[in-house]
């Protein structure tokens, strides 16, 4: 039993890797955590299936307008939520993305949900397991990986090696000193919601095949890459995607040798446990921000 | 030159700056004084344009510059050392200095610029790699003084930069100040340190309650601190 969960459990970390890595980016640029994340991945995958399903596009052109398409609602959520509050104490940005949650989570069900049972899309490489010593990989797996792998890679370069990824950075550490040397902060701001959101929406997109949609996947997935962000150390990047596969191996373990029920909590577990134990998690540099 | 003509800033109720007019010449220091809680910091940051003025008029070099975006204010020249520092910790000196061009675009004149600020503080040279956290508070300074030079300034408007340093690196600030001042930046300097004030300054306020209670020349101020000291409460 233990390469089947091994598997999965990488499987669904690289997907939390994912969601952590775009909550990640926000909080580094903004300050702030994104109670949002999880319903731009939602409205990604619907994007995809839209396209893909219902529209009938080539699956990579669906794939690449899923992206955008979350990219602008993104930058639309920073335009309705984040520019109007932008001097405001952070626990009104906390209501106000949990807010937007549930508006996304609204549109989401008034036009994909209702329909009696979840959306699936069908693999697009062959669905037929690949056997490595003796494991049974979905291909569509090995994708997932790839994919959040390649998310991290380029993040991490981007934050250290590009002029835009600093400034990003100095925004984060420091919005009154970015201002003053110039740095167009509200456009930092605008940015880094729509990549935050284009991630999440790669991530639906790449997952898709392997999971069912529904309007309501958005909070579940928040609360993993959330504790996998915890978990690594709020602000790091590889933080972020070590903690995604640790949170979706220990929850595939806890799962399978525990109890099923114990899968849906792991992550709150994890959560509490660092906080207590360790509250800059494994990567920290920033450590939590107390209110 | 700077043109500040009776400017009003409010917090909300409250009137924290009350029609308050000086202006500052061109290639002259200027010392802006006052205690705790004058309304020294508010007016450099109504300056960099974080805070809109309730009234009053804020022009450079003829040119107004009230309401404007704090990037354009940094493009027309007007570039503000923040009081306490703000460098940004998590980034290496040199991250830092070169995030102090982002308003420029000519590769040449920052690579010149940044040899030029290590020059003016050597020790930065040394630390150019490092977190800018693991510098001493005065190191703090001088990487805030040369992130603001970055951006190539035609003048400078620097708060407390003598603030919790101990007396051998004020003199090198002051030192450093000065060698500024001649390569032709005018500057506004906002100082409780009456003998930093009285080292630079042509011409000196005093702001108390976010009013102009006094102002002074330079040769007064050098001659009869006591004058000062006694606005200044101490
Ligand atoms: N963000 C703020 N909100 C409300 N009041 C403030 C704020 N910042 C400063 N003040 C008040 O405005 C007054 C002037 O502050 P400040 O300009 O920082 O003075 P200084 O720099 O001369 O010490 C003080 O009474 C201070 O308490
Ligand atoms: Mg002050």
């Amino acid at each position: 039993m233990l390469p089947f969960l091994l598997t999965s459990g990488i499987t669904t970390g690289a997907l939390y890797a994912m969601v952590a890595i775009g909550l990640v980016l926000v909080y580094r640029s903004t300050g702030h955590i994104n109670f949002s994340h999880g319903e731009l991945f939602m409205l990604g995958g619907f994007f995809a299936y839209t396209f893909h399903v219902t529209v009938g596009l080539n699956y990579v052109v669906a794939m690449l307008l899923a992206v955008i398409g979350s990219f602008f609602v993104g930058v639309a959520s920073d335009r309705i939520v984040y520019r109007p509050l932008i001097k405001a104490p952070g626990l009104s940005m906390v209501l106000a993305t949990v807010g937007f949650s549930f508006l996304m989570k609204g549109i989401g069900r008034f036009f994909w949900g209702g329909k009696g049972e979840y959306l699936s899309i069908k693999p697009i490489v062959d669905p037929a397991p690949l056997w490595i010593a003796g494991i049974p990989i979905l291909p569509q797996q090995l994708i997932v990986l790839a994919g959040a792998l390649a998310c991290m890679i380029m993040f991490t370069i981007f934050f250290r090696s590009t002029l835009a990824g600093k400034m990003m950075q100095a925004t984060a550490e420091n919005p009154r000193a970015a201002y003053l040397v110039g740095i167009k902060v509200e456009q930092v701001y605008t940015y880094t919601w729509g990549a935050g959101a284009a991630v999440a929406g790669a991530a639906a997109v790449l997952m898709a095949p392997l999971t069912l949609l529904s309007p309501d996947v958005g909070f579940t997935l928040l609360l993993k890459a959330f504790a996998a962000t915890i978990l690594g150390g709020l602000g790091s990047m590889v933080g972020a995607v070590v903690g995604g596969f640790i949170v979706g191996i220990t929850e595939a373990l806890a799962g399978g040798y525990i109890a099923t029920s114990l899968q849906e909590v792991s992550s709150f577990i994890i959560i509490m446990v660092v906080l207590v134990f360790r509250p800059s998690g494994l990567f920290g540099v920033y450590g939590i921000r107390r209110a | 030159m700077l043109d500040v003509r009776n400017l009003n800033v409010w917090y909300g109720v409250t009137e924290v700056v009350r029609d308050v007019s000086f202006s500052v010449p061109t290639g002259s220091i200027v010392a802006l004084m006052g205690g705790n809680g004058a309304g020294k910091t508010t007016i450099l940051n109504t300056l960099s344009g974080l805070l809109k003025p309730r009234g009053g008029e804020l022009a450079l070099d003829g040119e107004s510059i009230k309401d404007r975006h704090p990037h354009d204010i940094v493009v027309r020249g007007l570039v503000q050392v923040p009081q306490g520092r703000h460098v940004w910790p998590g980034m290496t000196v040199r991250d830092n200095l070169d995030l102090g061009a982002v308003t420029r675009k000519d590769k040449d004149g920052i690579r010149a610029d940044i040899e030029e600020a290590f020059a003016l503080f050597p020790i930065l040279a040394e630390r150019r790699d490092q977190r800018a956290s693991s510098l001493s508070g005065g190191e703090q300074q001088m990487l805030a003084i040369c992130r603001a030079l970055m951006a190539k300034p035609r003048m400078l408007l620097m708060d407390e930069p003598s603030a919790g340093l101990s007396p051998r690196i004020v003199q090198e600030m002051v030192a450093a100040i000065r060698r500024l001042h001649e390569r032709g930046l005018t500057i506004l300097l906002v100082e409780q340190n009456v003998g930093v004030a009285g080292a630079l300054a042509d011409t000196a306020y005093v702001l108390a309650n976010g009013e102009i209670a006094f102002s002074t020349d330079g040769a007064e101020l050098a001659t009869n601190p006591d004058v000062l000291r006694s606005y200044l409460g101490r």
